[in-house]
């Protein structure tokens, strides 16, 4: 009956680590274009509430995605409007648009709290879900199959499009990027409305694919790990990938191990992911800048 | 993130202050319109708010009693962004200092009040200061920006806390229940007039003073403030850039771990996983909004402890949900964070 | 840097007066709106939101029934508010608007209430958790130990694996008792029964809830159960995976496990609330400790499930009764700790006073009670 330690682990994992994967696939696009987003809590919020809402209301897991990503989009532009366009300071931004989307998600969410949805389901897939070891990634619902195919479109579109290129040139030196022809707010606002869907994504895939329930806070910190994962990846989409996993394993081993009887404070183990970053981070210190977008978190003053 | 370029505009006037006044004027419009669509009386709301914080008595004591960690919390991150420094480590400060000082107060707990409370406070303001200098030292020699490092040493911290109050530290007096055992008193924060405003109001006052002088009025707040001016001539003319970053971090950080001496000394009596509700963050909030200007600091911490306090009186008398509180404590800040800058 | 403005604080000073002058003139037309007092001003707090699902739900309908009871009632209610520095300004300012009796419905709001309570000595306080007891603070909990045998026993029925997955919020010691007595219930009916505990750390964070679940089921755990605000996500997530589920707290989390349903218990406060808020109003309050049991209106034993037989009923009644007469006891010695150390002597019992004390867990429960 019981399943293997090491499928196990790899099933926790890819429950705990599959939120903060999108919402760190988000958050690296508007990093790459100058913008740090610490309200990433909130667009999550505000796309579990939505997707659970409106699969409620229409029984469709698919819409509910579909509507979590469209409110996780939309809501990200309000910083936009404040960052971009009056140029407010963005971590302050980004905290209040935490506190904004705590409130509003638990104002919508209210009526909906012990409605009952079938959510994302997993999809089997046939011959790979019993495999030993890798099964469990066969077992997965639509959102971890496209996870890995998501990093890699983020990836092509950041180093591999024109537009991507304009996007890290805004990220890089936006007077230069202005001087080339590229209209820098545009992309910035470009930028953080596509994170959003992620960050809409991500909340939806806790609200109705993992646990299929709505609660106030229930992102509890994941937005915040999220920007963690993207530091700690040095802003490469790829990378964020092994982030994700190594973050929901040490999750799932902390409390496999806890099922288990093992003796380790389940509270040193979940400083793991944070102590990694920055030692990630200490590591690569020599290099380039951490590969670090040189404007983020400067504020394009305009070349007019 | 190149928190070089990221500084703190300062307002210039007493008309730039008279503008933020408007603004947040105009933040209260913008809740009553929302007030209003959920079917409530904003001018009565705003008038309970009001009558149960600033006009009564024990209503006001309680400000006071919120504002002296926001106020900590909040010098904590305007003192390093005078030369740029961006700390959003106030929470895992507060935390630290907050864990020092249990230390402190349990294992010294035989000494006399006069001997102990010192050393409660100073091992509060060494476990914040040592927490920021951390992230002090890796900016100092280039390695990690602070901005990154105090963000990430919050988690770090609060977790420890946790490790302690949920193993070694634990009352076994508490039914297991994750706290620390009361504090002597001896080591609890003197109080003032029945109520709960303690000590930690008068050290934030001197703190405020303190920064004041010292950057006006001192050769060493000149060279900060030239550093602040220009980083590049600062470091041209041969001020030690780097003992100025980790000295400043120490200051910022130890502050911070002075407001979790407050929490748990004069407020909690005891050490707690729930110590604070973000005061760190919310310190970081009041600093930006403030400008880094200490009487800005002093109003917006009033009006964040207003509106939490009020928080309270909107469940209460007008039966709102409680995470109104957060909208708008959110449209305050939208509001101002938009404001046109004062060049 | 540059010059500051010599007077931000005077417009601050000026700021403030003039809306002081606003409230003060608007106030007196207000008192007049004031309709008949209310017999009786009750406050409650809770540490969660009131549409939780769960622990706070639970609390909010109880005083939600108090009103219909006794109509003339009025109720002041907070939610969300920390276990920090904010706990007793609540109460106080719930005091201030007249409350004469407050619910302090969070095992951390009892230093704050103890401390509001000895300011004033005319306000009673009532704290729900059978820990402590001021000249004006009652405690009030229910021996849900008692209850969580029961449905170990049924669990014990029903488990294909001998074993159970129990998802706890903190080792808190009468969580620690929950446990304990939910296995040796099982055990009671199953000797070989293995009950495996997962501490999350928090009462909320359904996600970690979900992973600790999956953890638990992955070996080999059949059957559920799980001390956390709301029962929610452990139950759906325990009905996927075509396992037991034991609930707790929430009645309506029944429906999300129509199939592996065993049975729950929950709290139904509202006829205790009544009691507390007569008692107030008739002046016959008196500081006690309140500690029902399973016989008690407020501790609900939820509707069996469709798949548990009646043979299974039966026998958890039967028991049940044996409890209410007192023949039954749920921690008879010998008990041995999962480290192989006596714990209860042979023939001793440890009642309701000895559960607050608890830091151990019984032999065959995997777990660290931390």
């Amino acid at each position: 009956m019981s399943v293997p330690f090491v499928e196990s682990v790899l099933l926790g994992a890819i429950l705990s680590g599959m939120p903060v994967l999108y919402a760190a696939l988000g958050e690296v696009i508007v990093e790459r274009a100058g913008v740090v987003n610490l309200g990433l809590e909130g667009v999550m919020l505000m796309g579990a509430v939505t997707s659970f809402a409106s699969t409620v209301r229409t029984g469709s897991a698919a819409l509910g995605v579909l509507a979590g990503a469209t409110a996780g989009g939309l809501f990200n532009l309000i910083l936009a409007l404040l960052v971009v366009t009056r140029q407010a300071n963005q971590l302050a931004s980004g905290l209040a648009l935490m506190f904004f989307g705590a409130g509003v998600s638990a104002l919508l969410g209210a009526p909906y709290i012990g409605s009952r949805i079938a959510g994302l389901n997993p999809l089997q897939i046939p011959g790979l879900a019993h495999l030993p070891y890798l099964g469990p990634l066969f077992r997965s619902d639509i959102l971890a199959y496209l996870a890995i195919p998501a990093a890699a479109l983020v990836w092509w579109g950041l180093f591999r499009t024109r537009w991507g290129l304009s996007l890290r040139a805004v990220g890089e030196n936006p007077a230069a990027a202005y001087a080339a022809g590229y209209s820098p707010p545009a992309i910035q606002y470009q930028a953080l409305f596509l994170a959003g869907l992620f960050g809409g994504i991500a909340g939806a895939d806790l609200s109705i694919g993992i646990v299929k329930t709505w609660a106030e806070w229930m992102t509890a910190g994941r937005g915040f790990i999220a920007v963690a994962l993207v530091i700690f990846s040095r802003w490469h989409p790829l990378r964020i990938v092994w982030g994700a996993v190594l973050f929901g394993g040490a999750v799932a081993l902390q409390l496999q191990f806890q099922a288990r009887g093992a003796p380790v404070s389940p509270f040193l183990l979940d400083t793991l992911p944070y102590l990694l970053s920055l030692g990630v981070l200490l590591v690569w210190a020599g290099g380039r800048r951490h590969a670090a977008p040189a404007s983020l978190g400067r504020v394009f003053e305009g070349t007019k | 993130m190149a928190s070089a370029h990221a500084r703190i505009p300062r307002h210039s006037s007493a008309r730039a202050m008279l503008r933020a006044t408007g603004l947040f004027g105009l933040a209260f419009v913008i809740f009553a319109a929302v007030l209003l669509a959920a079917g409530k009386d904003p001018i009565r709301a705003y008038r309970d708010i009001l009558s149960s914080t600033l006009v009564d008595r024990y209503g006001f004591s309680e400000v006071l009693v919120k504002m002296i960690p926001l106020m900590l919390t909040a010098l904590a991150v305007a003192i390093p962004s005078r030369i740029w420094l961006i700390n959003i480590g106030g929470e895992g400060q507060l935390y630290m200092g907050a864990l020092f000082a249990t230390w402190a107060a349990t294992y010294f707990a035989a000494l006399p009040a006069w001997e102990l409370l010192p050393l409660v406070a100073a091992l509060g303001f060494l476990g914040g200061g040592l927490w920021a200098a951390i992230s002090g030292v890796m900016r100092a020699y280039g390695w990690v920006s602070e901005t990154i490092s105090t963000l990430l040493l919050n988690y770090v911290a609060i977790l420890i806390v946790s490790f302690f109050v949920f193993g070694p530290w634990k009352d076994p007096e508490s039914a297991n229940y994750p706290q620390t055992a009361e504090f002597v008193a001896a080591a609890r924060l003197p109080t003032f007039f029945g109520t709960r405003v303690h000590l930690g109001l008068l050290i934030a006052l001197v703190a405020f003073i303190v920064y004041h002088v010292v950057l006006t009025r001192t050769r060493w707040g000149l060279e900060i403030r030239a550093m602040g001016g220009n980083m590049e001539a600062a470091r041209r003319s041969g001020i030690a850039i780097g003992r100025y970053v980790l000295v400043l971090m120490f200051i910022g950080g130890g502050l911070a771990g002075l407001a979790g001496v407050g929490e748990v000394s004069a407020i909690q009596g005891r050490l707690r996983p729930s110590l604070s509700p973000g005061y760190g963050y919310t310190g970081f909030l009041i600093s930006w909004i403030a400008g880094g200007n200490p009487y800005g600091i002093v109003a917006s911490a009033l009006l964040m402890a207003v509106i939490t306090a009020g928080g309270d009186v909107l469940q209460m008398a007008h039966r709102l949900p409680g995470s109104v509180v957060n909208i708008l404590m959110a449209l305050m800040l939208f509001v101002v964070l938009a404001r046109r800058r004062v060049p | 840097m540059r010059q500051r403005g010599p007077h931000p604080l005077r417009v601050l000073l000026v700021l403030v007066t003039s809306l002081m002058l606003v409230v003060i003139t608007m106030g007196g037309a207000a008192r007049q709106a004031n309709a008949a007092p209310p017999a009786l001003i009750v406050g409650i707090l809770h540490i969660g939101s009131v549409t939780d699902g769960g622990y706070n739900q639970a609390h909010a309908e109880g005083v939600r029934y108090m009103q219909k009871m006794l109509p003339g009632i009025e109720v002041i209610e907070v939610e969300n508010v920390p276990e920090s520095a904010d706990a007793e300004r609540v109460m106080e300012t719930m005091i201030q608007r007249g409350a004469k009796l407050i619910i302090a419905a969070s095992f951390g709001y009892l230093d704050p209430a103890l401390n509001v309570a000895k300011r004033h000595p005319d306000v009673k306080f009532e704290h729900p958790s059978g820990y402590k007891l001021a000249p004006n603070l009652g405690t009030y909990w229910a021996n849900t130990q008692d209850g969580f045998y029961l449905m170990g026993m049924a669990a014990g029925k029903m488990t294909k694996t001998h074993k159970a997955g129990f998802v706890v919020a903190l080792p808190v010691s009468f969580f620690l008792a929950n446990v304990n007595a939910f296995h040796l219930g099982a055990r009671s009916v199953d000797p070989q029964f293995e009950t495996r505990v997962v501490f999350t750390g928090t009462f909320l964070d359904p996600g970690k809830e979900a992973t600790a679940t999956n953890a638990l089921l992955d070996q080999g755990a059949d059957v559920m159960a799980m001390i956390v605000d709301s029962p929610i996500t452990v139950v759906q997530v325990a009905e996927r995976q075509g396992a037991y589920s034991v609930g707790y707290h929430y009645v309506g989390v029944q429906k999300f496990a129509p199939k592996g349903w065993i049975s729950g218990l929950a709290f139904n406060w509202g006829p205790l609330y009544v009691r507390f808020a007569r008692a107030v109003m008739d002046g016959t309050w008196r500081s006690e400790a309140i500690y029902g049991n399973v016989a008690s209106d407020y501790l609900v034993i939820a509707p069996f499930g469709p798949a548990v037989p009646a043979s299974v009923v039966r026998q958890v009644s039967a028991s049940k009764q044996a409890m209410i007469n007192g023949q039954l006891r749920v921690f008879m010695g010998p008990i041995k700790d999962n480290h192989g150390n006596l714990r209860v002597a042979e023939g001793q019992v440890l009642t309701d006073q000895d559960y607050g004390k608890m830091d151990w867990l019984a032999e065959g429960v995997i777990g660290q009670p931390r």
